[in-house]
């Protein structure tokens, strides 16, 4: 309840003192982590492919919100479907696999859907990206206005976070923990272990559809990079220093990389080498993320408040 | 069809730098059991190495001996300095480590070289090129062609032949038996690495005079790479071997036809592949 | 209980205190006094190498005035917009929201310009560019983005035609397309304008951005058997391209132009047995007969010891056409600079250059050259003589900018 209230603080917060667009991208790519997060954090599967069904759905999306002018619930909804539907194909040609042979799979699948939108220039534009994308109106309401765009897509996060939620408390999501911990012992057992990784696969292929359409309303472009193998491995990174152990790692992975990137980049053009030395930073010293940090260190204070 | 022909040896000579890259690769993923994203960087590195030496010695073979030995103490250096603390940590903290050298590499690169491409020449006895009737042949790709060829067939002998290669096979194959017999294990893994960055540093070296340089040079390769490995299967070398062939003669022959879908084919082929053989060409698993 | 409690509102507190912190730039709003110019170049990706070159050229015709227009001082802020569409159009968001600029100039990639147009419509921003789509000031022109660059027309036009000139028996040509949207303005209008010569084309192959590896498409080229190759692609792509074009044994024997080059810059990258045949577009080249341009490469040289090509150039230029602008309007008004830069008639850079209002394309030379054989370069820079320049805007029947708009 109180991590609830903490986050409703920060969505209110956070619009004051970063632009809202970049305020809307947080939260964006924090429904995007916590889809990751299903796979890498709950089932342990690396996936290094997840723009594949971000891109592919917000392509899709895209496409029909400006050729055929669809109501934004319609455009909410068939990012979903492209985003489990690409998921299901992908997952499975790569669930079989496990270790190094499924992150080298997901990210060279990801490889030929780019290279697919890349050419297919007739529908993606290519390399100009698919312009001229409208945010209809919800309801009757505007969301053209950037604060109110910011408000609609807060609102979809906390609704994704509870659903995300409910999913991982769930049986499926005790059973994928358990597939996580010993995948010989969940098989053993009797569950259909290939199957329910397809499962969330498909789960976080959808969640990723609906961040992808979303970030596509954002700016009005989808930009060919959506669907990039550097959008794969950001939210990865993102999930990673926030610390894949916790549903909310994502969450304050997402702030803190973006904003990292964000600000940095204006300071410095060589910023990605500051962001390299911050991942080598985290990997040797800080394992674990934002959030094992921020436990350590509360922890480090409380005992020195008894003690 | 001598158009063909000519797509196919120039496929053969694209899929031996694959090939080189892959099987680099392949062994580093085989034997420490990482995923190495920085193995494109390396690949960049090589390339400006190259530059740099022959434009301070003069002498493009002394910079295709000394470029590569670079990349390889620098392979030893990142395998020291951080990637043996890494080996219990999980794919997800090696992926971060190696992609955030790869993006500390690369800027490296800017700083020190600059942000515009090189071009850079080959050396003057391979300038200029043959007509092989069906066509018109550049010399330097033809020497590319064979020396990379030749290194292949030489790490290959390393392997198969050599005691310390045989134990390196065994590494791929099964690590607690090796470490059972009494061998340090640890430096197996340091010249495991080592020995993967120097054939990337090879293969950079050897495209410098072909692609030019740019400092994002090692992106495609890397992508190229992992699909060699996962096509030929996993620390497989044979396999990476025929899988880079494979993907070279298949992007060459589709340019010839349709150019547009030359880079697509690549992943698609593996796609494919994939389908009907989930382990790979050659993977056992 | 109560300790649990009082750690709450401390982590609040503390995240707060942090989040303030980390947002403390963009709390901090431009005065209003003074007037912020962006500079969106590109310093990752695959325009990373040109960025830094249209920041010098920008820089520099803004130091020319001391850094102030209208007696107010010019606050001149960069983004790298990674020469990605989404990058590009969150920076930019992200400058005029914060910063307050409302004048920006770039990004150098066409297809990432076309983008960040769309974000000069919505936040009603001046926007200069210069590249080789059509479509700035053709189908998606709108008030507020304006096109440096020649028109894609005048630029095929001066190279078809004086290149025949020239050789008037190569009739048969293959192209070379950079597969994005400056590539296929261009194709389209070669093809075009090479109808009135006769012009037979034996091939068009279409290449990727960042494209390194040419022999596969110069392989099919020479299966082709042309009389001549054009290459319409730029920077890196252009010198890959024409390195291997030379390694296959094409040129010297058959001629190669490149259509669309950045000038100075490329041909320094190329050998000189490569350059021996090679004829080139180009929007600027550093030996253009003005007195602003004679100035500019004086100081450019003296500065960084290299001439200037295309890219600073163009920077410089349109920096300079837009103080022009603010001069004429002798206001800082977005609108009224739009104005005044409508039909603005200067004489600088290139000579005789014109905004015409009707589709904010700027109407101005484009240069024609000849590259020199090793033997008769004078010195390390004597490249190429310009041959011809051409100034043929684009006719009407092709003009797809219907109607401009309003503000």
């Amino acid at each position: 309840m109180r991590t609830l209230l903490l986050i409703v603080i920060s969505i209110l917060l956070l619009p004051l003192v970063v632009r809202p667009a970049i305020a809307s991208e947080i939260w964006i790519f924090a429904i995007f982590g916590l889809a990751l997060n299903l796979l890498l954090g709950y089932t342990g599967m690396l996936s290094f492919g997840q723009s594949t069904f971000f891109g592919s759905a917000a392509y899709v999306a895209g496409w029909l919100l400006k050729h055929y002018g669809i109501n934004v619930f319609a455009a909410l909804g068939v990012g979903v479907g492209v985003g489990a539907l690409s998921a299901l194909l992908v997952g499975y040609l790569c669930v079989q696999r496990s270790g190094l042979y499924f992150i080298m799979l997901t990210f060279a699948l990801n490889q030929l859907f780019y290279f697919i939108a890349y050419q297919w220039t007739s529908v993606t534009g290519g390399e100009d990206g698919m312009p001229g994308i409208p945010r209809p109106s919800v309801l009757g309401l505007s969301i053209q206005e950037s604060y109110w765009y910011y408000a609609f897509i807060s609102l979809l996060f906390l609704l994704s976070l509870w659903a995300m939620k409910r999913i991982v408390e769930s049986p499926l999501g005790k059973i994928l923990q358990a597939i996580r911990e010993n995948e010989v012992r969940a098989e053993a057992v009797g569950y259909d272990v290939p199957r329910f990784k397809l499962l969330a696969f498909v789960i976080a292929g959808a969640f990723s559809g609906l961040a992808g359409v979303l970030y596509a309303m954002l700016f009005g472009i989808v930009p060919l990079e959506a669907i990039g193998f550097v959008v794969s491995g950001n939210v990865v990174f993102a999930t990673l220093i926030g610390g894949s152990g916790s549903l909310y790692g994502p969450i304050i992975g997402s702030f803190v990389f973006i904003w990292l990137s964000e600000s940095v980049s204006t300071m410095w053009a060589r910023w990605p080498l500051l962001l390299g030395v911050a991942f080598v930073i985290v990997v040797l010293f800080l394992r674990g993320g934002v959030v094992e940090a921020w436990t350590r260190f509360w922890t480090w204070r409380s005992s020195k408040q008894t003690g | 069809m001598n158009l063909l022909l000519g797509q196919i040896l120039n496929g053969i000579a694209t899929g031996m730098l694959y090939a080189l890259m892959g099987l680099g690769l392949s062994l580093i993923t085989g034997v420490l059991n990482i995923p190495n994203f920085a193995h494109g960087a390396l690949f960049a590195v090589g390339a400006y190495l190259l530059v740099s030496v022959v434009g301070v010695l003069g002498n493009f073979w002394l910079g295709l001996i000394v470029a590569p030995i670079g990349v390889a103490l620098l392979g030893l250096v990142i395998e020291w300095a951080g990637v043996r603390r890494l080996y219990a940590a999980g794919h997800d903290y090696q992926l971060l480590f190696t992609f955030g050298l790869a993006l500390i590499l690369n800027e490296l690169i800017i700083v020190i070289w600059g942000p515009v491409g090189i071009s850079h020449l080959p050396p003057a006895l391979l300038r200029g090129g043959v007509d092989l009737g069906f066509t018109f042949y550049p010399k330097y790709r033809l020497f590319v062609m064979g020396m990379a060829g030749a290194l292949v067939v030489l790490t290959w002998l390393f392997l198969e032949k050599t005691k310390y290669g045989a134990i390196m096979r065994a590494g791929i194959e099964n690590k607690e038996m090796v470490s059972l017999l009494g061998i340090d294990i640890q430096m197996l893994f340091t010249v495991a690495f080592a020995l993967g960055a120097y054939l990337a540093g090879i293969a950079g070296a050897l495209t410098a005079p072909i692609r030019g340089l740019s400092p994002g040079m090692g992106v495609d390769m890397l992508g190229i790479a992992f699909v060699v490995v996962a096509l030929g299967g996993l620390g497989n070398l044979l396999g990476a071997i025929a899988a880079g062939l494979l993907i070279g003669v298949a992007q060459a022959v589709v340019a010839a036809y349709w150019t547009e879908a030359s880079t697509a084919v690549i992943f698609a082929v593996m796609a494919a592949v994939l389908l009907v053989r989930p382990q790979g060409l050659f993977g056992i698993r | 209980m109560s300790n649990l409690k009082r750690r709450n509102i401390l982590k609040a507190g503390a995240l707060g205190a942090a989040a303030a912190g980390f947002g403390f730039p963009s709390i901090l709003r431009a005065q209003p006094k003074e007037i912020v110019m962006l500079g969106l170049w590109d310093q990752t990706g695959a325009f990373a190498d040109v960025g830094p070159l249209n920041d010098r050229g920008m820089r520099m015709a803004l130091e020319e005035r001391g850094m102030k227009v209208l007696g107010k001082p010019i606050k001149y802020i960069t983004r790298d917009g990674a020469t990605q569409a989404g990058t590009s159009t969150r920076r930019a968001e992200e400058a005029i929201d914060g910063e307050g600029a409302r004048f920006m100039i770039g990004p150098w990639s066409s297809g990432v310009a076309l983008a960040v147009s769309e974000v000069a419509k919505r936040k009603k921003v001046l926007h200069l560019f210069s590249g080789g789509t059509e479509d700035i000031s053709g189908a998606r022109c709108h008030r507020y983005s304006f096109q440096w660059a020649a028109s894609p027309y005048t630029a095929a036009k001066t190279v078809v035609d004086n290149f025949m000139k020239a050789n008037p028996k190569a009739k048969r040509w293959h192209l070379l397309v950079a597969d994005y949207a400056f590539g296929w303005s261009v194709e389209k209008y070669i093809k075009e304008v090479g109808k009135a010569h006769g012009l037979e084309f034996v091939g068009a192959d279409r290449h990727p951005l960042g494209e390194r590896e040419f022999s596969n498409y110069v392989q099919k080229a020479a299966a082709n058997r042309p009389d001549v190759v054009a290459m319409i692609n730029f920077g890196g792509d252009a010198v890959a391209g024409a390195r291997e074009i030379f390694n296959f044994g094409l040129t010297p024997k058959l001629p190669l132009i490149m259509c669309w080059s950045s000038g100075v810059e490329e041909l320094i990258q190329l050998a000189p047995e490569i350059r021996d045949n090679l004829w080139v577009g180009t929007n600027f080249y550093y030996t253009a007969n003005t007195p602003v341009a004679k100035a500019f490469v004086k100081s450019y040289q003296a500065k960084f010891k290299t001439p200037p090509g295309y890219a600073p150039s163009a920077a410089y230029s349109m920096t300079r056409m837009l103080l022009a602008a603010f001069d004429k309007a002798k206001s800082d008004d977005v609108q009224a600079v739009i104005k005044a830069l409508e039909g603005l008639e200067v004489n600088d850079l290139l000579g005789r250059m014109k905004v015409d209002g009707a589709t904010h394309q700027t109407l101005r030379p484009y240069f024609f050259l000849r590259c020199k054989p090793k033997a008769q370069m004078k010195h390390e820079l004597d490249l190429a003589d310009i041959v011809a320049t051409g100034d043929t805007p684009l006719p009407k029947q092709y003009a797809a900018c219907k109607d401009i708009g309003g503000f």
